[in-house]
């Protein structure tokens, strides 16, 4: 814990000439240095957000998750979720191919995040990697299935590589599992949280360029089957994409389009393996944790002062901090539930971990989309501005008149209600979904006729918390 | 020292710019022969992420309008001008860095536009290591209070204590003269509590109670009850994102009725539109303002060639969007700086980065600089010992949701004793 707020009690008179309030300074980890009382400090502009019945709505869903988890597991049968056939056709386009022209785009990104300007919201590396790869493409996939996987920019690289040098052994990367992804998920929301310009072109150019190359290497040597549980990209899409009422599956050299209620190939799936838990957990972790290190609470933690809040390099250690225990308290709280449960039920058994952990899935994705739809509304503008006209030369390369980027909605109480209904809306189905699903894994998990009611109770527990606390995420005051 | 108005070059720049000058009198839109046209490259330290991001974005669309009148205009000395945007996260360390990278790596001539007073202070004195100007748009004391360096200057915008101070006079004479301030406790408010404080009681105005009130807070009601009930003027302060409630929950305490004059800084409603559903409470009150949001009847010319080159419509907002307010109290601090820079580096004969001790003096030697296309917000008067502009003050009164002018502040309300000749340090 840090001390007061920066330059509180200070009692520089209106004459002094003598330096007022001190500001602990970033640069060089923690000297003080003198600040005139002079503090520029009407950064942040007023939130529409806080001046909502948000408790309510807040109330409204945890009762909601709560009723339904318990009606649930009172009810003899559940919803039955099964996928159907829409459409079956030939492969039109090769993975090899599409995977091959992503590779070439990434390429051409990181040398505009390179050679490109600096400003990071006129720079496609950043605009393209944060907005589109991070936020747009999920979103996408919770709806379309995993889009991720014919544009991943590893597959026909490594598959090329891999036929030149003509080697066909693994090196065994594989009995790892999904290890080595956690550690690239751990790496990237560090880099994403906590460091200090992951906005910045070259430094966001630099880091995906160091990345795709060891991943690349590895892959190389293990083979290219291994990116799909080694790379957290790839494995992130893989499992947050389930949630998806549209799929493609492909084989055979044909793709059949499939629809089913969401979370059906949840049901599909074979239960996680321990790294794969890991990986759950650690995704809910740092999605929570990316909400929770902008709010006043955590401000307050830290011994910041939100209304001059000194910047990201005076909270590395904090935040580093904060995201590993973070991911401890996500993952203690889940497997800790599991626990109860399993004790509760006793002999009757359910709750296996492996299989109940993939209803978070649901959780993963629902957050995803609510955290993320202002930075798809906002830097996706910029997105577009950038695409239309990439050179600043005035082009209209999407036919785009040049407009200006529009953030008015920000503070228009309709639009700002409208958000924050559609962030609503999508936890609490996200977390309506969680219940469905782990009723179905705990009884497929039960010996005979399922487990007991009661045995529900501490997962119970822990989606309504859930609720909560994503809600209060995003409606909490908040620096960013 | 030799003195010279903005537009009236001194005799060493007219000999040191002889040529560039020359060229740029016989055909001003045009730039000079490519020998000497490369451009001059002006950093911009852009607070493009972190807290500062919502100025940032209005900091860069203003200086970004500038630039192309600028240009359009034959640039400087002849040549045409570059703006590097780079951000620094509102990070203090970042800052240092991004002028370090300015200076060294992109090859600036010089840096401008850093707003935030942290930033400013965990920034200048790598300016100065450098020896690169560095022109800020911070509004921050530190400048004048003689804690920078001879690189730092201040062109562009007034300081909060010129603000704060010069609100006084006209506060006792119009509104009243017992006073109780509201503001968030720490560095930010506690120099409206003392600036005002001092002015007001030099105006025989009476601080009847001081309410410091946590940043963190959000509900602000059980405050309230320590505001007396002889209070003639409620002076608030209170910024962040919590202000709308801060008003809401101000007009439910006086519902009903006896609510006194108010007095705040637009810092609280600097990019919101204060006819928003939620803030009718505020009808009637008053607001300083660096430069008035609203076009006022008897706007100048200047004035609207300005919205109209930053795309800034009658009431402050987008002409794309009128729901999108601008920064507007604060951002001519760019466009104004620009222009400065434009100024000295004629005077200075500018040529590349070894004339920019030159620059510095340049800016130094202005003095008046009047009402213009380039001085939109006013006329203004710089003091090169303190590297500090000072210039008029607004005051606005709520009017049906539209802020309108009541009071223009003499420059003289703001001026103060020099606490620093910078001109007498080494450079």
């Amino acid at each position: 814990m840090r001390p007061a707020p920066p330059g509180a009690g200070d009692d520089a008179g209106p004459t002094s000439l003598r330096p007022g309030g001190r500001v602990r300074a970033a640069a060089g980890g923690g000297i003080l240095l003198a600040l005139p009382g002079a503090a520029f400090a009407c950064a942040l502009p007023p939130s529409v957000i806080l001046t909502l019945p948000t408790d309510l709505y807040i109330a409204g869903a945890a009762i909601t998750v709560g009723v339904t988890a318990l009606m649930g597991a009172a009810a003899g049968r559940l919803p039955r979720l099964e996928a159907r056939l829409l459409i079956e056709r030939r492969i039109l386009l090769p993975r090899d191919l599409t995977s091959y022209a992503s590779f070439l785009v990434f390429l051409g990104l990181c040398l505009a995040g390179l050679l490109g300007v600096r400003d990071p919201m006129h720079n496609l590396m950043t605009l393209i990697f944060w907005t589109g790869v991070w936020v747009g493409l999920p979103l996408a996939s919770l709806l379309l299935g995993n889009l991720w996987r014919p544009l991943n920019p590893w597959h026909a690289p490594v598959r090329i590589a891999r036929a030149l040098l003509g080697r066909t052994r693994a090196a065994g990367l594989s009995r790892l599992g999904h290890w080595p992804a956690v550690a690239g998920l751990f790496g990237f929301a560090w880099f994403m949280i906590v460091s200090l310009a992951p906005d910045d072109p070259a430094v966001l150019a630099t880091a995906a360029l160091g990345y795709w190359t060891a991943i690349f290497l590895a892959a190389v040597l293990e083979g290219e089957e291994w990116v799909e549980q080694g790379e957290f990209l790839t494995v992130f899409f893989g499992l947050v994409a389930r949630v998806a009422p549209f799929w493609l599956e492909t084989g055979g050299g044909r793709a059949r389009l499939m629809a089913g209620w969401p979370g059906t190939q949840v049901l599909a799936m074979a239960p996680l393996a321990p790294s794969g838990i890991a990986f759950v957990t650690l995704a809910l972790a740092v999605l929570s944790f990316d909400g929770l290190v902008g709010t006043f609470w955590w401000m307050a933690l830290v011994g910041e002062n939100p209304l001059e809040f000194t910047g990201r390099s005076a909270v590395v250690l904090d935040n580093t901090l904060g995201l590993a225990a973070a991911w401890a308290a996500t993952a203690a709280a889940i497997l800790g539930a599991l626990a109860v449960g399993r004790r509760l039920a006793g002999r009757r058994g359910g709750f296996a971990t492996g299989p109940v952990m993939l209803s978070f899935l649901a959780i993963a994705a629902g957050y995803h989309a609510a955290h993320y739809l202002v930075t798809l509304l906002t830097a996706g503008q910029y997105t577009l501005a950038a695409l239309n006209d990439p050179l600043l030369r005035g082009d209209a390369l999407l036919g785009l008149p040049a407009v200006y980027v529009s953030l008015g909605f920000l503070a228009d109480r309709g639009a700002m209600g409208a958000i924050f209904l559609s962030q609503f809306a999508a936890i609490l189905a996200a977390h309506l979904l969680a219940v469905l699903l782990a009723l179905h894994l705990a009884r497929r998990g039960g010996a005979g006729g399922g487990v007991p009611g009661v045995a529900h109770l501490p997962l119970t527990a822990l989606m309504v918390g859930y609720t909560v606390m994503g809600l209060w995420l995003l409606s909490t005051a908040r620096v960013s | 020292m030799t003195l010279s108005t903005p537009f009236q070059p001194t005799r060493r720049s007219v000999l040191g710019g002889l040529a560039a000058g020359g060229a740029l009198a016989l055909s001003p839109a045009r730039f000079a022969s490519a020998q000497s046209a490369a451009p001059i490259r002006l950093g911009f330290q852009l607070h493009r992420t972190g807290i500062g991001a919502a100025y940032g974005r209005w900091y860069e669309r203003t200086t970004q309008a500038a630039l192309k009148v600028l240009n359009e205009a034959g640039g400087i000395n002849g040549r045409p001008v570059e703006v590097i945007f780079e951000d620094d996260g509102t990070d203090p360390r970042r800052g240092a860095e991004v002028v370090e990278k300015l200076a060294t790596q992109a090859g600036c001539d010089l840096i401008f536009g850093a707003l935030f007073s942290h930033v400013v202070v965990g920034s200048a004195p790598r300016a100065g290591e450098l020896k690169i100007p560095y022109l800020v748009c911070s509004e921050g004391f530190h400048v004048a209070s003689g804690t920078l360096n001879r690189w730092t200057l201040q062109p562009g915008i007034t300081d909060v204590r010129a603000q704060v101070s010069s609100m006084a006079p006209w506060v006792t004479q119009n509104l009243g003269r017992k006073v109780t301030m509201l503001f968030p406790d720490y560095a930010f408010g506690h120099d409206h509590r003392d600036y005002f404080s001092a002015a007001l009681k030099a105006q025989g105005g009476e601080i009847l109670e001081l309410v410091p009130i946590p940043p963190t807070e959000t509900s602000f009601t059980r405050y309230f009850p320590r505001i007396p009930a002889a209070t003639e003027v409620l002076y608030h302060v209170m910024v962040g994102p919590a202000v709308l409630s801060f008003v809401k929950e101000l007009g439910e305490f006086y519902a009903g009725g006896g609510r006194p004059q108010i007095f705040g800084f637009i810092d609280s409603l600097e990019a919101v539109d204060t006819a928003s559903p939620g803030l009718e409470f505020l009808e009637g009150t008053h607001f300083w303002e660096g430069h008035c949001r609203m076009r006022q009847a008897d706007a100048s010319e200047h004035e609207d060639f300005y919205r109209a080159a930053v795309g800034v419509d009658a009431n402050g907002a987008s002409v794309a969007d009128a729901r999108d307010v601008s920064t507007y109290a604060h951002m001519f601090s760019c466009w104004e700086t620009l222009f400065v820079i434009r100024d000295a580096m004629v005077a200075a004969g500018y040529q590349g980065p070894a004339d920019r001790q030159r620059l510095v003096e340049a800016v130094e030697a202005m003095t008046t600089m009047p009402l213009s296309r380039e001085h939109v917000q006013g006329d203004k008067v710089f003091n090169g010992r303190t590297h500090q502009v000072f210039g008029h003050q607004y005051i606005s009164r709520v009017e049906g949701g539209k802020l309108v002018r009541v009071h223009a502040t003499a420059i003289e309300d703001s001026l103060y004793p020099d606490a620093v000749d910078y001109t007498a340090m080494a450079f």
